[in-house]
């Protein structure tokens, strides 16, 4: 039982890393950003094909996942959303294309690497287990749930004391009241969209060093469970997607416990389904106080 | 009179295929009060978000402080020292009042005025410094959008109908700050559909009719003429 949860507690924090990222763009920009399950599995394939070139040790990898996000983040918005910029059906649109180029970075995972799984080396990242009350836990879930929390902790400091997060709030708020602020929305734009990507390619390269291997539908995978958290908490709220990644890990580990595995999936979409009748702004979510 | 500090030259706005603004041209000295007043959609705000950069105007020229700033975007003209306080006051609601005077000083920081001194000028803000800016009054926001503008320490200021919606009383205050804001020696372009109290406030004025500049001269001859009077100003 205690193992269940704990086992729920880590599937859980890579579900929020991944919801927090696709959360930030839809709060600050409105933007549905469906390529961001395949910009995840690019973060995966990525840091197998560093790790094995260059064998860095697994400290240095995650950066430079992270700033191979952060670029991707802002080619994402240039070719899925700016081009469509202004028009009535910008936001419809946009998702559209972000399917598209989605598409599209799988097909090049698939002309890079193939069909095949790819692997970290055994001795990559040499796992230990510990066993903490009875509980077994391994170091890469330790690392991974660390991790998830330090850049969690980060994300909603940067957001809430740093001068890029008052004016990401600004453009969340009024895009308009913004501009006439002096706001360069252009670069907040960006630099949304550079974090977003960030904290989604990390959170695919820790999902494969917890698997050992990444294949194609890595995030076809957690898509629809990432889905499932960002409106459990709350679309646009970053501490629902937090929460809610939790929430959903321990829900789906003590699904297996009680039943087996074929129902998880079938409890966050319950999950999902009851939220949005019986609670459709999410967990977390607020309603907004908007100026007219 | 030196040289003008802002110059607009044929200036045109289209949204679609609609034309709002149809080639106007004025110039404000530095240190002056020019007021553009004129009916509900004819042009005026238009020609302010054309020259505070938010529209990218269909053709004709802003030139401020000799400078062509036609196509320059909002937030360089800003560090220049061109403010503009919106129509509708466009204040965040979700920010506390003091985080929206941060933004409006974080393009100057190096010109922007401390925010004590913007506490002096406004003292109602001061007492709501830490609270949403959405839960003060509308004069209350109306203050704060100007206060968030001279915080820059603007060289122009824009004022885009800052009357609109206001209570009589709020609207003297309003006046009131404009009076200080000349006083200090900013200059101002007021927008406004109140065309007698923006007049009595002007030194030179320029009555707008559908998208086109009707009659201009100095603010006390178009409160005299018979034409402005009949059409704009009515009996008092």
């Amino acid at each position: 039982m205690l193992q269940q949860l704990a086992n729920g507690v880590f599937a859980g924090s890579i579900y929020a890393l991944f919801a927090i990222g696709f959360t930030l763009v839809f709060g600050v920009l409105r933007h549905l950003n469906l390529a961001h399950p395949a910009v995840f599995t690019a973060g995966a394939f990525v840091g197998i094909e560093v790790a094995a070139r260059t064998a860095i040790p697994v400290w240095i990898l995650l950066p430079v996942v992270a700033l191979f996000g952060a670029l991707a983040g802002v080619l994402v918005e240039r070719i899925a959303f700016r081009p469509l910029r202004g028009r009535d059906d910008e936001h419809f649109a946009g998702l559209i294309s972000s399917v598209a180029l989605g598409g599209i970075v799988i097909a090049l995972l698939q002309a890079r690497y193939g069909t095949e799984p790819q692997s970290f080396a055994m001795d990559y990242f040499p796992d230990r287990l510990f066993e903490v009350a009875g509980v077994r836990v391994t170091l890469t879930q330790l690392v991974t749930l660390g991790l998830a929390l330090v850049l969690m902790v980060g994300l909603a400091w940067l957001v809430s004391a740093t001068p890029l997060g008052r004016s990401m709030r600004a453009v969340a708020e009024n895009p308009t009241a913004a501009k006439v602020l002096g706001v360069n929305v252009g670069r907040v734009t960006a630099g949304t969209y550079a974090l977003s990507s960030a904290l989604g390619t990390v959170a695919g390269a820790l999902l494969a060093l917890n698997l050992g291997q990444a294949g194609r539908d890595l995030g076809a995978s957690i898509e629809l469970v990432g889905f499932a958290v960002i409106i459990l908490g709350g679309l646009g709220s970053l501490w629902g997607a937090m929460a809610a990644g939790v929430v959903l890990g321990i829900a789906e580990a003590l699904t297996i416990h009680l039943f087996d595995s074929t129902w998880k999936s079938m409890v966050a979409f319950a999950l999902l389904f009851a939220v949005l009748v019986l609670r459709p702004r999410g967990l977390f979510g607020h309603v907004k106080v908007r100026e007219v | 009179m030196s040289e003008p500090i802002l110059e607009v030259e044929d200036l045109r706005v289209a949204y679609g295929r609609v034309q709002a603004v149809r080639g106007v041209s004025f110039t404000v000295p530095e240190g002056g009060l020019v007021a553009l007043v004129g009916a509900n959609g004819a042009g005026k705000s238009s020609v302010l978000a054309a020259v505070s950069g938010l529209m990218r105007p269909a053709g004709g020229r802003v030139r401020f402080d000799g400078e062509d700033v036609t196509r320059r975007p909002a937030h360089r003209r800003i560090a220049a020292g061109l403010v503009l306080v919106p129509e509708g006051r466009q204040i965040l609601g979700t920010l506390t009042v003091a985080e929206n005077l941060a933004l409006g000083a974080h393009r100057r920081r190096r010109q922007a005025a401390p925010e004590s001194e913007m506490y002096d000028l406004f003292p109602v803000l001061a007492e709501r410094r830490a609270l949403p800016a959405g839960s003060l009054s509308g004069g209350e926001q109306q203050m704060l959008a100007i206060a968030r503008a001279m915080i820059a320490r603007p060289r122009v200021v824009l004022l885009d109908e800052p009357s609109m919606g206001l209570a009589p009383k709020m609207v003297d205050e309003v006046f009131a700050v404009i009076e200080k804001i000349r006083a200090s020696g900013v200059t101002v372009v007021l927008v406004e559909q109140n065309a007698r109290r923006a007049l009595r406030a002007a030194d030179t004025g320029h009555v707008l009719e559908t998208g086109e500049i009707a009659h201009s001269g100095p603010a006390s001859e178009l409160l005299q003429d018979p034409r402005v009077v009949k059409a704009y100003l009515g009996v008092e």
